[in-house]
């Protein structure tokens, strides 16, 4: 089974961080803005910096009221990816409207147990008691909080 | 088939508009209701730890009593005992606890403990002597009552190999059915005063979420993240065993995770809460061949909610009242009609 | 008692005032006898010594406690009187006090505070110091007395250090053991700030410490890192950062303490807590001025890897900055030392070790390590001349190298940053010109580098070369012309034809700082490049909006040239050409482009190096010219029916008028004042004869009332006012009066709203410079007389008008303090009720309290008092506040716009000291149906949040319901202004909004659905915050 927590890599590799988008921005650039900032709970930097949220991988529907995200973890075998997944999760679930569903998925191929992430993140029960474990939230909201590097 | 599923008090034709959409745990989840057994009182669960009990005064639904402090965390289920004097509750912080009515309301009367993890799900045999639970540490507990309120736990089963999400037993007879994460049912059966695992139902293609059996306990229906509704039959056999094959398949109508299903005992009608927001009641085609039954959708509220809807339960006293709860903290009351 | 005191009195006769003085003090207990006692010694009724005769009995008492009491009055009227004492008196009493500190104890705290009002003498005799401290020193346990005698212990040496520090350095090595022993324990922060500036007197004054090094390390370094948080209400308001400064200055004062404060260094800045790292990392930083190599070389690999260690793993950026800051002070320090021969050369053992470990990285530009590892090497490279050369060798080679291999588009420019930020911190000789530049021997293939990512087509690459461009230039001398010839080919090719905004705006500021050093390459190659491209006509209809776009990045680069004379008169005359241009060919060029170019003429203005040539220039030709353009542009406008000149645009004029005040606020008095009086001539007098391409009529009337349809000639009254408003003090304007009888004249009477406003401003302008005295109050009065009378008639077709002169004049006066300022704010004040003027009322408070852009502010010379806006406050909030309770309700929201538009404008700290009494009242706005009422009272409201005071948090209930309420307005800005200030809200003291959280959560849920992006967004971090409080890893 996947847990959610575990520590790896002391230099990750890094990536541009885009620059700040004019405000007719799209649905996604806005929603991609949102998980732009979260912080790996690994390293001091955002997970965009870290190329584990690209882009391309974020999918909104307005009139369906969805929002997809695929998110590359940072290496194949990072153990953080369903926390990472986590983080991603509850940064939307926090900024977007309850009428949205949200499926965070890993982006298929870039992880070794990328079904068993993704089912673990599917499933809300499991979130909801990861988010009633203080130890676990607490990371969380340090992903959450706003930094700078 | 004409039936239509309206919010009670909704173009009933009674005159008066009894509150049917409660807010029953604001700002947090409503995880779970379940009827009395003699369908006068419905107890709600919820994200905010606390459990309420509804009952009917003139034409509206009221909060009876609200049970705090039982549970360090969310509660995920509650069950009552077949008398209707006792209710069972499951927590997210790994016991249940079971209460006690009285002339106030309800009072704590002890805490299962033993569990390593959150507890999913709880349910009373029909005799009301056992009750089982199961766990996100993929154990299915079987626990026995006595006389003086003693619990004690008579079994661990561990057919899952991951958590265990909602546990029901049989109408009549003593036969314990589970949900699990590993896309499984397992069904368990008491013999030689030792609990087993008597049959794995594979066909799931993930986590089923949810199982209940029809009025006779013949079939069951079970409800998974893979969005359908599959029924069971049960084939006797030459060795004792049970064996269960799945009879139909409902694919197609639900857009997400089919969280609940509730098999009415009084009119045969399948109710299904979904992930889409969706309360739908399917009905068996009477004319269909037993061996391969084939059900249809009579009726649907799309946007019963503006959340997941999390379960639906029939009424087991009045037919056609239905009652749901989603991830908003409501809960909701439905009258299904068919003309 | 004589004996005692070993002198025989020759006055016997002892005043029955003193007796009693003294029985009261002693016996009867009364404190305040000290004081008559002291006066008494003070105005000669009596002398010292009589005072010790009349304490006789007291002192040879048998109970301990009334010795202490007498003594107790000796001090304390020595406290007041050691001044005049004699040297022989002073003699006697010491004699006594050491004496007296082998007595009981309870006579040891007024004994001390004796002798150290004694220390403060001058007339101390020789060897008296030493005495003094040797009985301290031997007779008392300094630790076992209360805290007030500790503080006189360490007075007494502090003040025999200022005055007998030969003598005290007699006592040798004794004289810190001494204090060592006094000060082993001591716990209060009062007490230590003196030991400390005790111990530190030793090291700067160089007083033997002997063997006694170790010791006064141990009690002092024993504080270190200091750990205190001063009591709530601390009235001795003695702060952490004060201590650990007073620590520092000790522990790093002296080399001697080296081999005992680094390995500390080392350990300390293993804690987990960050404030005891951080004063690691400075106190290192610190030893660096004092320290040589000797004292460093042994810790080197130790100070090294912890260093490291802070900068690769850091949690935050203040420890990081530290760490950095620390390398480079120790660099420095070892940089310092000359290499002999025979010695090693430890600053090579240094950055030997730094780039062992750190110059792998930079080859690894996709990792994450190559940033600390660059900020680590750039630190060091920082330090020295020698280190940079050291480092620069090192490291440029493979960079260089790296980026020619390197294909990626992100790897490229992770190398130039490193590379800019190498540049940049690369120390040149400044001391020897002949000495090459570090970077010399990179010029050529730093250059390459350069204009090849220039050349790229990605742009955050080409924005990056631009910086290292720019970087390089800003190393004097080390560019050739070729290479500033190419770069400004570069420049030149990015300015015309890249779209992309950012990086166009790095090559305005490239092309800048070459201005700067190389203005010829500018003057002969962009500027003429950049005129013919702008003056060039788009080829079709299509390319109209990129040209357009050309134009825009030409004319601010223009701008961004323009910072000497030289290239001044190269570049102004392009841009004025636009504005000709586009007067006579309105297709020309657009008015947007019109009012870029003047823009650009403002900046210039702005900018340009202050000199006699750059101020004829704009004196002789550009104001001139500049005028008479846009009065060809009026005249043509009323004679012909069809064309409209864009030079007529009020947008124009707005643009025009600080391109013309700037201009002649900077002028010389001599050019000024013929300035002003052209600009007077020309509107009372019609006088064209300054102007350029003077084809004029003879006698044109600008002021003179006119005909309805003249408005074109009026508003250039606009232009009047930025001559003649801008001007310093001291130049006059002639025929004042003249002048201000036709502005106001105008301002009165004319219908067209640019031309009576800029009539008032002009008027207001010049009576804001005017000297107090009659003639100014005659003025005033006057002016007011016929505004009243304006006023006072409702049918009045100019009450606008009239109302928008006292405004201004109201301004003028206000901000100098006029005292006949408060006539026009009792006017003002009443007009909040009247029926049509109100709403104007209630907004022309915002007029008085914010700057004005283009008159009556400092940059034009206007007499501008600090804090008017206080004073504006405090003198007419009480009136604001009954006004409203007074008035009916239909009126009351002209006073809450009133109140909002004078809090919003006063200083955050005074809206912060003075919201408590407004508060009800704010919250009473929040509630006005006024929308721009809500909007200005939220925004005065946020930063006042940021910092709470205790009665807000005591209305808590009543601001989260009315700023939840707002979310709901139709208003966007409104709705955004009312999440922010929730959002401030949630750094409230937890415990007070941790019951609103659920109730906030829920109604921000709902601005998470608003249809307004901006909305959303701040919804979106307001609802984070929210989250995040009283749970775990949030707040």
């Amino acid at each position: 089974m996947v847990g959610w927590v575990q520590m790896e890599n002391a230099n990750p590799v890094i990536f541009q961080r885009c620059r700040d988008r004019p405000l007719t921005a799209s649905e996604e650039d806005e929603d991609l803005h949102l998980i732009r900032s979260i912080n790996d709970p690994e390293h001091p930097l955002s997970l965009e910096e870290l190329n584990v949220v690209e882009q391309v991988r974020v999918k909104v529907n307005d009139a369906e009221s969805t929002v997809g995200v695929e998110f590359t973890p940072t290496i194949p075998h990072c153990s953080m990816a369903t926390l990472i997944g986590l983080s991603i999760k509850v940064k939307l679930l926090r900024s977007l409207p309850d009428r949205f569903k949200i499926d965070v998925h890993i982006t298929p191929g870039t992880h070794a147990s990328e079904e068993a992430v993704n089912k673990q993140l599917a499933d809300k029960e499991r979130v909801a008691a990861a988010l009633e474990n203080s130890s676990l939230l607490e990371v969380v909201n340090q992903c959450l909080s706003s930094r700078n590097i | 088939h004409q039936a239509a599923l309206r919010l009670l008090g909704q173009g009933g034709g009674s005159s008066s508009s009894p509150a049917t959409r409660l807010s029953a745990h604001p700002d947090s989840r409503c995880w779970f209701v379940a009827w009395s057994p003699n369908g006068t009182l419905l107890a709600s669960c919820g994200g905010d730890k606390a459990i309420r009990i509804w009952g009917r005064e003139g034409d509206s639904w009221v909060c009876k009593s609200v049970l705090e402090d039982g549970h360090q965390r969310t509660v995920r289920k509650v069950a009552w005992s077949p008398c209707g004097n006792y209710l069972a509750s499951a927590s997210f912080d790994a016991t249940t606890c079971i209460w006690k009515k009285n002339n106030e309301g309800f009072e704590s009367l002890t805490v299962l403990e033993g569990h390593e993890n959150e507890v999913k799900c709880v349910a009373w045999a029909p005799s009301g002597n056992l009750l089982a639970t199961c766990s996100r540490d993929k154990s299915v507990w079987i626990w026995e009552v006595d006389e003086e309120d003693e619990y004690e736990c008579v079994t661990v089963l561990n057919s899952h190999t991951q958590d265990v999400k909602h546990v029901a037993w049989h109408p009549t007879r003593e036969l314990l059915a589970s949900a699990s994460y590993d896309n499984n049912i397992c069904i368990y059966k008491e013999e030689d005063d030792d609990w087993e695992c008597r049959a794995t139902l594979e066909g799931h293609t993930s986590t089923v979420w949810s199982l209940c059996f029809d009025a006779t306990g013949q079939r069951m229906a079970s409800c998974s993240d893979d969005r359908t509704v599959k029924i069971w039959k049960e084939y006797p056999s030459e060795s004792g065993d049970t064996s269960w094959k799945c009879v139909c398949t409902l694919s197609g109508y639900h857009g997400r995770t089919v969280y609940d299903v509730s098999w009415c005992p009084l009119t045969g009608a399948l109710a299904t809460a979904c992930g889409d927001d969706a309360v739908r009641v399917f009905r068996e085609d009477v004319t269909s061949n037993p061996e391969e039954p084939v059900f249809s959708l009579v009726a649907q509220v799309t946007k019963a909610h503006n959340q997941d809807v999390n379960c639906a339960s029939w009424n087991p006293k009045e037919a056609g009242i239905l009652a749901s709860c989603s991830d908003n903290g409501e809960l909701a009351i439905w009258r299904f009609k068919e003309d | 008692m004589r004996s005692s005191f070993g002198v025989t009195s020759t006055m016997a006769e002892e005043s029955p005032l003193l007796l009693s003085l003294v029985e009261e003090f002693v016996s009867g207990q009364q404190d305040s006898k000290a004081k008559e006692a002291a006066k008494g010694v003070k105005d000669g009724q009596f002398t010292m010594l009589q005072l010790v005769e009349a304490l006789g009995g007291s002192l040879t008492s048998s109970q301990p406690h009334t010795r202490a009491r007498g003594v107790q009055l000796l001090s304390d009227v020595l406290q007041e009187n050691y001044a005049d004492l004699t040297e022989r008196e002073v003699e006697v009493l010491i004699a006594f006090y050491e004496n007296r500190l082998k007595d009981h104890h309870v006579v040891t705290p007024p004994v001390l505070r004796g002798l150290q009002a004694l220390t403060k003498c001058t007339a101390l005799p020789p060897g008296s110091a030493v005495s003094m401290l040797r009985s301290v020193f031997q007779d008392v346990h300094v630790q076992s007395l209360m805290l007030t005698e500790r503080g006189c212990v360490y007075n007494m040496l502090i003040n025999l250090m200022e005055t007998r520090e030969a003598e005290l350095k007699g006592l040798g090595a004794d004289f810190v053991f001494g204090f060592v022993q006094s000060m082993d324990g001591e716990r209060d922060p009062r007490n230590l700030l003196l030991a400390f500036q005790i111990a530190n007197n030793i090291i700067l004054g160089g007083y033997s410490l002997g063997k006694f090094t170790e010791e006064l390390f141990e009690v002092t370094s024993c504080y270190f890192p200091i750990d205190f948080t001063p009591p709530p209400n601390d009235p001795h308001g003695i702060t952490k950062e004060e201590l650990i400064l007073a620590l520092r200055t000790v522990l790093t004062g002296t080399p001697s303490f080296a081999e005992f404060l680094l390995p500390l260094i080392i350990e300390k800045m293993d804690s987990d807590i960050q404030s005891a790292k951080l004063d690691s990392l400075q106190t290192l930083a610190a030893c660096g001025s004092k320290y040589d190599h000797r004292d460093l070389a042994e810790f080197l690999q130790g100070l090294w890897t912890s260093l490291r260690r802070e900068v690769f793993q850091t949690s935050s950026e203040k420890i990081e900055s530290a760490a950095l800051t620390a390398l480079t002070a120790l660099t420095s320090c070892l940089s310092r030392s000359v290499v002999n021969s025979d010695s090693e050369d430890t600053l090579i053992t240094l950055l030997d070790l730094v780039l062992t470990d750190c110059k792998h990285h930079l080859c690894e530009p996709d990792l994450k390590l190559v940033w600390p590892s660059a900020k680590l090497l750039q630190a060091a490279c920082s330090a020295s001349n020698r280190a940079s050369h050291i480092i620069t060798a090192a490291v440029m080679p493979s960079l260089i190298e790296q980026y020619n291999s390197r294909t990626q588009c992100s790897h490229r420019r992770t190398l130039l940053e490193v590379v800019q930020r190498f540049i940049k911190s690369v120390k040149t000789n400044t001391s020897s010109d002949t000495d090459e530049s570090v970077l010399s021997a990179y010029r050529a293939a730093l250059c390459s580098m350069v204009f090849s990512a220039l050349s790229e087509s990605n742009s955050s690459l080409q924005i990056t070369a631009t910086t290292v461009l720019t970087s390089l230039i800003q190393h004097k001398g080390l560019l050739l012309d070729s290479d500033v010839g190419l770069a400004v080919d570069h420049l030149t090719r990015l300015l015309l034809t890249e779209e992309d905004e950012s990086v166009s705006s790095a090559v305005v500021e490239c092309a800048g700082a070459l201005a700067e050093l190389h203005p010829a390459a500018l003057i002969t190659k962009l500027i003429p490049k950049l005129k013919e491209e702008m003056f060039s006509d788009p080829r079709e209809n299509s390319e109209m909006n990129s040209h357009h776009a050309m134009r825009q990045r030409c004319l601010s680069a223009l701008a961004a040239v323009s910072l000497q004379p030289s290239v001044v008169f190269e570049s102004t005359p392009v841009l004025l050409q636009v504005l000709s241009s586009a007067h006579t060919d309105g297709a020309r060029f657009s008015v947007d482009e019109v009012v870029l170019a003047c823009r650009s003429l403002q900046r210039i203005a702005e900018q340009v190096q202050d000199t006699e040539e750059t101020g004829r220039c704009f004196h002789d030709n550009i104001i001139p010219r500049l005028l008479s353009l846009a009065l060809q542009a009026a005249l043509q406008n009323e004679g012909s029916s069809g064309h409209r000149s864009p030079l007529t645009e009020e947008v124009f004029l707005s643009a025009l008028v600080p391109v013309i005040s700037t201009s002649c606020s900077r002028l010389q008095p001599k050019l000024a004042g013929q300035t002003a009086a052209r600009a007077v001539s020309l509107f009372l007098d019609g006088d064209v004869s300054f102007l350029p391409d003077n084809s004029f009529p003879s006698h044109i009337q600008l002021l003179t009332k006119q005909q309805e349809e003249s408005w074109s000639r009026s508003q250039l009254v606009c232009l009047l006012m930025a001559c003649v408003c801008s001007l310093p003090r001291s130049v006059e304007v002639p025929q004042m009066e003249r002048l201000l009888f036709q502005l106001e004249e105008l301002s009165c009477s004319c219908s067209h709203l640019l031309s009576y406003t800029s009539a008032a401003k002009c008027f207001a302008g010049l009576i804001n410079k005017r000297p107090l005295g009659n003639s100014l109050d005659d003025l005033i009065q006057t002016t007011m007389k016929r505004v009243c009378s304006e006023l006072g008639c409702t049918s009045s077709p100019v009450r606008i008008q009239a109302f928008t002169l006292m405004t201004w004049v109201a301004k003028a006066l206000l901000l100098r303090y006029h005292p006949l300022f408060s006539l026009l704010t009792d006017k003002l004040f009443s007009l909040l009720d009247d029926p049509d003027l109100g709403p104007m009322a209630a907004d022309s408070f915002s007029l008085l309290m914010s700057d004005s852009a283009d008159v009556l502010n400092r940059g034009c010379h206007a007499d501008v008092r600090i804090m008017y806006r206080q004073r504006f406050f405090s003198e007419n909030s009480a009136k604001l506040v009954q006004g409203f309770n007074a008035a009916p309700q239909e009126k009351k929201s002209n006073y809450l716009k009133a109140l909002s538009n004078i809090v919003n404008e006063l200083p955050k700290q005074v809206q912060v000291s003075e919201l408590p009494a407004l508060l009800s009242l704010i919250l009473e706005a929040l509630t006005c149906p006024d929308q721009s009422v809500q909007l200005s009272t939220l925004s005065c409201l946020e930063p006042v949040l940021m910092n709470p005071p205790q009665v807000l948090i005591q209305q808590l209930e009543a601001l989260v319901s009315r700023l939840l309420a707002l979310l709901c307005s139709p208003a966007m800005k409104i709705r955004i202004a009312s999440v922010r200030c929730i959002h401030a809200l949630s750094q409230f003291p937890v415990h007070e909004v941790l019951p609103f959280r659920a109730r906030v959560l829920r109604a921000l849920a709902q601005a998470l659905d608003d249809k307004k992006r901006l909305v959303r967004r701040e919804a979106v971090h307001a609802r984070g915050a929210w989250f995040l409080l009283g749970s775990p890893g949030g707040r």
